[in-house]
């Protein structure tokens, strides 16, 4: 396992291991789902890089639009959840358990 | 909602499924499922009311860690392998989390929990769209992947029947029943995906056909628990005589279409040398028929004691339009004779 597959891979995780156990607010974890966007546009990068391929050098580039746009939905859904329920802890998402 | 806006929703869903479709690419692939997951966004949260909202966190935080699961696989997967296809033989490690990835944007057991919450949030139409169209854009990536290893699939498909029968026992909700009975029946479509994709596909046609036919029932009936059902027989009596059957077929009963998939399923499971995962996998199917049953209950095979003044709803002029449900009624319930021509269309 290369430095670099480890590092993106171990950030990766991370960000998924915040996602999955730290459950407090929402605001952390779409902050979570951005730092696994991240580590993934590394991963590409670095990858396009070592493989020296003009044709993979844009796919970087297409992932973070997407992610950025994944971004702004959560953004827009963490708005929507402050003014409905008034709070964004996720732990007052309770309602449909009926 | 602007129609416009509507259009451009609706337009990129057909997008974001056709994109996933046609790429052999996994950045395309999962470009592809993205753009279905924000067009959906917005359908689940139009009504603003704290319940739609609700579910369309949940079900944007679920489709995003799912999709991103499933990008980071990719990325492994290149970096191991040094490319991208999707089609091609892989390592298995970056497989198992893709089918981990799928089977939690899919809903199967035991990765199914959001799905019955999700749908408890949202209106009957958008999930109808839900339960039929966002299936299929993650289902067609799992029919291309080759399986890592059987046991996996096997173990998800048969958590997913048993769960998915199971959870839906004690459920007076019909959107979670029917939330319930779409992880069982995907469970099925995973048990045999890698046998014989064909059969996949042919189980994903007529499960599309059957609960569709079951949501527009409920939207005619504007029916959202047991109890609504149990006075719907007053406002379209020839409807509520032909929806258990209906019902019976989404459980797989042998006259009705629905048994058409579960038999190609248990006959292929057992050529394969399973007969253990086919037997278990049709007790499980007695779990779902139970919930079904209790609909069919609820709603024709008996009277609930009201006074007769207050049985009756308002009969007022329905604007949905009755032809598709019509024809998708008919097509649960009497396509069973065709089983030879569904094979040959969706034989690979």
């Amino acid at each position: 396992m290369t430095p670099i597959l480890f590092a993106f891979s171990s950030a990766f995780t991370l960000g998924l291991t915040g996602l999955v156990f730290h459950r407090v607010h929402l605001l952390s974890a779409l902050l979570c789902l951005e730092g696994m966007m991240l580590s993934l546009y590394i991963a590409l990068s670095t990858w396009s890089l070592g493989m020296g391929s003009a044709s993979s050098s844009a796919l970087p580039l297409f992932l973070l639009a997407i992610s950025a746009c994944e971004a702004g939905a959560g953004l827009a859904i963490l708005v929507a959840t402050a003014r409905t329920h008034g709070t964004d802890r996720l732990q007052s998402l309770n309602l449909l358990q009926w | 909602m602007s129609p416009y806006i509507l259009a451009i929703l609706l337009f990129s869903l057909g997008l974001g499924t056709t994109i996933t479709f046609s790429s052999t690419h996994w950045l395309l692939a999962w470009v592809g499922l993205e753009i279905n997951t924000l067009a959906m966004l917005p359908l689940m949260a139009q009504n603003h009311h704290p319940r739609a909202v609700e579910a369309a966190t949940k079900y944007f935080l679920i489709q995003a860690s799912g999709a991103a699961v499933l990008l980071f696989a990719g990325v492994i997967n290149a970096w191991l392998t040094g490319q991208w296809d999707i089609h091609q033989a892989a390592h298995p490690l970056p497989i198992a989390i893709i089918t981990l990835a799928l089977s939690l944007k899919l809903g199967l057991a035991p990765l199914h929990s959001w799905l019955p919450e999700v749908f408890q949030g949202l209106n009957l139409t958008t999930n109808l769209i839900l339960a039929t169209w966002q299936k299929l854009a993650p289902l067609a990536l799992m029919l291309q992947i080759q399986p890592p290893h059987s046991s996996l699939l096997i173990f998800l498909g048969l958590m997913s029947t048993l769960g998915g029968g199971w959870g839906g026992l004690n459920q007076t909700q019909l959107r979670k029943i029917l939330a319930y009975s779409s992880t069982a029946q995907l469970g099925w479509m995973i048990l045999v995906v890698q046998f014989s994709p064909s059969l996949t596909t042919l189980a994903i046609l007529v499960y599309v056909v059957t609960t569709s036919a079951t949501f527009l029932t409920l939207k005619l009936n504007k029916a959202t628990n047991i109890n609504m059902l149990a006075i719907s027989w007053a406002k379209a009596p020839a409807l509520m005589a032909l929806t258990p059957l209906v019902l019976l077929s989404l459980a797989g009963l042998p006259p009705m279409t629905g048994f058409m998939p579960k038999w190609l399923i248990l006959q292929e499971l057992s050529k394969q040398g399973l007969p253990a995962t086919a037997t278990i996998t049709a007790l499980t199917a007695l779990l779902s028929l139970y919930y079904y049953l209790r609909l069919t209950y609820a709603m024709t095979l008996t009277m609930f004691p009201n006074n007769i003044t207050s049985t009756p709803p308002w009969r007022l002029p329905s604007a949905q339009l009755t032809l598709p449900l019509a024809i998708l009624a008919l097509a649960a319930i009497s396509l069973l004779p065709l089983t030879p021509a569904a094979m040959a269309l969706v034989a690979l």
